[in-house]
């Protein structure tokens, strides 16, 4: 049983971690060093539910899924904690960038700042994507963002300046309108399947008729929750709230917030989509450009259209940036567009049960680990660009382009740093972004889809001229006023360094993580393993994957 | 027709929910959003079955009829809890934005320029 407990342990791990740094916010320095002791605990609890959960333990016979049912109570009356291949993978990426963004805040955030709430809200946003990424309940998982939001909330108001209550005003009417959809659609879909378990959904949804479920209104339902899930992972048309934000937001948090929270979407996709929906048993859909009777037919097309117009948008409007920051936000638009569009091949892979060449075996596989080494790979580069975006205002006093010039000579180790994270974002090998953008290409031509194979090279030529624009400006040519009488800030260079060599390090040691991925791939799609571990009767067909 | 009239009384809510989400004024775009907030609540409980008795069985539960689902009304506290700080906080957000900038109305706040 002692294993089953550790799949709560990096959630009781960050939640005693804020609570501590609650109880002792009169003391500065005892918050920080409780702090910091927290997010090195949350890295080791994590590595060991990785370490159990590649090694094979599991729940139920099953290897690989350990479940964790609260109070002992069965699925699906209680609540069921998950924690397979795919949960690890996306708790790893957390892990690595979290511990580093928070040893950057401890930095970074003036004293003041830190005495306040900073430490707990951090930790709290912690509590809120771990439990995203393990729960097995739907309305959990509404709980859970929840936590999440209301800790971003605060976090990306923290300066409480004009431009940051305008930014905040805008992102908190937007997702408190988000999580009434999500609502909806939750109690949609409970009233119309009649559980909230995500494992017992999958299990009623593919065999509607002796549960007597009416399919039709679980497609609609679905699309309404997809909205919900778009909003979080900042695609287009749900894009327009992100540059405010992460402009307004601390450097850390806006590292957090486009490296591991946007990540809680286009998990909640993966999982959802992919292990649950995919799995209702075949209907007429009926609708215009919809070919196949699955729901991930319709949410295929849907996904391409939203990636592609994303990788244009936001890479064309990060071309003309007058700062950093916005450069940097505008840009991950961009790059989430590249996940959405390898989803978008795996959908297609689902319902047409392409193949690709081995280890993966099959497109939907080879999409699903591309758009996780992706994320991956965004998680470490864009975290590492926004501190060093925030070590550069801190050293220099300003990211606008126009106060710019000449840190490369300045500061040769946060240009570094930048340098190095900037390359993997481009995608240059042996760091992880090469590999992130040469498996959505493989994705892409092992779909056949000439028009991906276009998009993702504008989406590439869009990255490499932004971020050659970001070096030219910020960190080449002559060194202006501003940069000249900068105080270097060589703690905080120390941190985007550190990222910097961990996507080099992904990179060179690239096996691992791609088998990682790839079995996060197959747990995402391995529905009956997902249902026989939570403990329910599977009643797919036997061929395991039931597609 | 309780299902009639709660349908119509749904329908309304969401209405002028969306209504005041789109009004100019800060302060009515937070009580739109806690309306939708509330009209979903009101749908969740919808879902469990109005009619029917308490989930509580008499007699060994003999000749026990439908009961109403108590499932949704435990989420629909947990929503509402949710609800009530994410509305404390936008109002206070509310009048963190009439400090910095002197007003709530959205078009001026719109057609500000963005400072430091």
């Amino acid at each position: 049983m002692a294993t089953e407990q550790l799949v709560v342990a990096p959630l009781l791990v960050a939640l005693v971690t804020a609570i501590l740094t609650l109880v002792v916010h009169r003391y500065v320095r005892a918050q920080k060093a409780v702090s910091a002791l927290g997010g090195v605990a949350y890295v080791g609890a994590v590595a060991m539910l990785i370490q159990r959960v590649r090694s094979g333990a599991g729940s139920h016979g099953v290897e690989g899924v350990l479940t964790y049912q609260l109070s002992n109570w069965g699925a699906p009356f209680g609540i069921t904690l998950v924690a397979d291949d795919l949960s690890a993978f996306m708790l790893g990426l957390t892990a690595v960038v979290s511990l580093l963004a928070l040893a950057f805040s401890i930095l970074y955030v003036d004293e003041a700042g830190q005495r306040v709430s900073y430490h707990p809200l951090y930790h709290f946003m912690l509590v809120g994507v771990t439990g995203s990424f393990l729960t097995a309940d739907i309305f959990n998982l509404f709980v859970w963002f929840e936590v999440m939001l209301m800790s971003s909330y605060v976090l990306v108001v923290f300066y409480s300046g004009p431009r940051h209550t305008k930014a905040a005003l805008q992102y908190v009417v937007l997702n408190l309108v988000g999580s009434a959809f999500m609502l909806l659609a939750i109690g949609g879909l409970y009233s119309t399947t009649g559980t909230l378990n995500m494992a017992d959904m999958a299990r009623r949804l593919a065999d509607p008729a002796s549960f007597g479920i009416t399919l039709a209104p679980v497609l609609g339902l679905s699309a309404v929750l997809f909205v919900v899930f778009a909003l979080k992972a900042g695609i287009v048309p749900f894009q327009w709230w992100v540059p405010a934000a992460y402009r307004a937001a601390p450097a850390p948090v806006s590292a957090m917030l486009a490296g591991v929270v946007k990540k809680v979407g286009i998990y909640a996709i993966i999982r959802l989509y992919f292990t649950v929906f995919a799995n209702a048993a075949p209907m007429d859909l009926a609708l215009p450009g919809v070919v196949g009777e699955s729901t991930l037919a319709f949410f295929g097309p849907v996904l391409f259209i939203m990636g592609a117009a994303s990788i244009i948008l936001g890479g064309v409007a990060a071309v003309n940036r007058d700062n950093v920051d916005d450069l940097l936000a505008y840009s991950s638009i961009g790059q989430v567009g590249f996940i959405v569009i390898a989803l978008a091949f795996a959908a297609g892979g689902v319902v047409a049960g392409w193949q690709a060449p081995e280890p993966y075996g099959s497109v939907a596989v080879l999409g699903l680990a591309a758009a996780l080494v992706y994320s991956l790979n965004h998680a470490l580069a864009k975290a590492a660009l926004f501190l060093a975006s925030g070590a550069v205002y801190e050293s220099v006093g300003s990211i606008e382009f126009e106060d710019l010039g000449g840190i490369a000579g300045r500061m040769p180790l946060l240009s570094a740093g930048f340098f190095v994270a900037a390359l993997s974002l481009v995608g240059i090998p042996p760091l992880v972004g090469f590999f992130g953008k040469f498996l959505v290409f493989d994705a892409a031509v092992n779909a056949g889809s000439n028009l991906g194979i276009g998009l993702a090279l504008l989406g590439a030529i869009l990255t490499i001229a932004y971020v050659t624009r970001a070096w030219n400006r910020g960190f080449w040519g002559e060194r202006s006023e501003a940069v000249e009488q900068a105080t270097p800030q060589y703690g905080l260079f120390a941190t985007v360094l550190v990222l910097a060599v961990v996507a080099l390090g992904v990179g060179v040691a690239f096996d691992p993580v791609v088998e990682a991925a790839i079995d996060a791939a197959n747990a995402a799609l391995e529905t009956g393993d997902y249902i026989e571990a939570v403990g329910l009767e599977d009643s797919l067909t036997s061929d395991g994957g039931g597609h | 027709m309780t299902e009639f009239v709660l349908a119509l009384v749904l329908g309304l809510l969401f209405a002028l929910g969306t209504f005041l989400v789109l009004r100019r004024d800060v302060v009515r775009v937070v009580w739109g959003v806690s309306i939708i907030s509330q009209a979903a609540n009101v749908y969740l409980v919808t879902m469990g079955l109005l009619d029917g008795s308490v989930p509580v069985l008499e007699g060994h539960g003999e000749g026990a009829g439908a009961v109403t689902d108590p499932l949704v009304q435990a989420l629909v506290l947990t929503a509402i809890v949710i609800g009530f700080g994410t509305t404390a906080f936008a109002l206070v957000l509310t009048y963190r934005v009439y400090e910095e900038h002197g007003t709530i109305d959205l078009l001026e706040l719109g057609g500000e320029t963005d400072g430091n």
